[in-house]
């Protein structure tokens, strides 16, 4: 179906939109335009190739567009990756980061970092804001999709926190005890979250997993493992866990994957509980 | 599934876009890198009397291809016959990157002021 100039229109403005929403409070974190500046240039550029991964799950399960072939879908995500440069450089002008006198290396690392939150903006809010809901039919197996979808999530809320010293400062002062609560109490609040606080009416299908992976105890925790692997890779990339030693990097990793598992679970809650797109 | 003008025109640009960063990225990581090279420009001409003293504006630019924190600047000069020092810290100087800044001393210098760079470090 060709959609109408002004329908197509409709459906950017909100991306833009959605990719403004997210990626508001990073565009604004200082932490982000010091990192963009100070991680190799091959570090930014496996982030944004991640996230571009990530994109392609999401709206491989949630896409604005329905019935499309893989190339369509590869397409739809480069323009969500796309505007969400778009929107990021002109967000950062605006802000006075990217000024005449900004070198190259410094705005294009910006740029590069602030891009994820956009761009993940911009495909959740084609796909969840507009009005023509309903998860598309996929391909790709649903426990997978939810594992993809999930790591969106996570990097998309431990992004916020990644690259500020908090981290540093949760994980040094952690006793053992300490993080078995922050585990437990990190998988405690994703169970409820998905499985059983019934948000968007999502809870009325957790019966009808169909694959291990969507069963309530299984998706819960390899939903939180999704999570853990993520906090792993952002505190390689910003850095954190250099001359770290084991416990701490541990402890860091426990921290900001709680609060990428909560991202998981509200970026599953997104897909209506995982088992509505077999059940339509 | 067909794609109208804007929608094309929309895929261009985003590809355009994402050609744009990934090559601006990998040119620059992969171009040679000078070591960080704080340098200082004194703006004599726009030099004022201020409330608490002499006020010189300058301008602290960084040359190199490498970011740096905590660069500590000394500008000297004589003041009534007696040698004075004007001290200031810039806590974080991009590459390539340059900051406006002022030294101050209690009155205007019977002489040239010299500045000097007592250190950064390195991130």
């Amino acid at each position: 179906m060709n959609e109408t100039l002004s329908q197509s229109l409709r459906d950017y403005s909100r991306a833009a939109g959605g990719g403004l929403i997210i990626g508001m409070p990073l565009l604004y974190t200082m932490e982000v335009w010091f990192h963009a500046f100070l991680l190799p240039w091959w570090k930014l550029l496996l982030l944004l190739a991640i996230a571009f991964v990530l994109v392609v799950g999401y709206n491989a399960v949630a896409g604005f567009r329905r019935e499309r072939t893989f190339v369509e879908l590869l397409l739809d995500s480069l323009v969500a990756l796309g505007l969400g440069i778009v929107i990021s450089l002109v967000a950062l002008i605006v802000l006075g980061q990217i000024e005449p006198g900004t070198s190259l290396r410094d705005a294009a690392g910006k740029v590069a970092l602030e891009t994820i939150p956009v761009s993940f903006g911009a495909s959740v809010a084609s796909s969840q804001l507009g009005g023509k809901g309903g998860s598309a039919g996929s391909r790709i197996p649903r426990g997978f999709a939810r594992l993809l979808v999930g790591g969106g999530g996570a990097l998309l809320f431990a992004l916020n926190i990644a690259p500020t010293e908090e981290v540093i400062m949760l994980g040094v002062g952690a006793s053992p005890l300490q993080l078995l609560g922050v585990v437990a109490a990190t998988l405690f609040a994703t169970y409820v979250l998905v499985h059983y606080a019934d948000f968007g009416g999502s809870g009325r299908n957790r019966a009808r997993g169909q694959s291990i992976l969507e069963a309530p105890i299984p998706e819960t925790l390899t939903g939180y493992v999704v999570s853990l692997l993520v906090a792993l890779l952002l505190l390689w990339s910003f850095e954190w866990s250099e001359g770290a030693g084991f416990s701490a990097i541990l402890a860091m990793t426990v921290y900001l994957g709680s609060i990428g598992a909560v991202g998981a679970a509200v970026a599953r809650l997104l897909l209506g509980g995982g088992q509505e797109a077999g059940a339509k | 599934m067909k794609r109208n003008v804007v929608e094309w025109a929309v895929l261009a640009l985003s590809i355009l876009a994402i050609t744009t960063l990934v090559a601006a990225l990998v040119i620059e990581g992969l171009s040679e890198r000078r070591p960080a090279n704080p340098t200082v420009e004194l703006k004599t001409a726009e030099a004022r009397l201020g409330a608490l003293g002499w006020i010189l504006p300058a301008t602290v630019t960084n040359e190199g291809d490498a970011a740096v924190e905590a660069v500590i600047l000394e500008a000297e000069a004589t003041v009534d016959g007696e040698l004075e020092t004007s001290e200031l810290e810039v806590p974080f100087l991009p590459a390539a990157g340059s900051v406006d800044v002022a030294f101050s001393f209690s009155a205007q210098p019977s002489d040239e002021v010299k500045v000097r760079l007592v250190g950064f470090r390195e991130p």
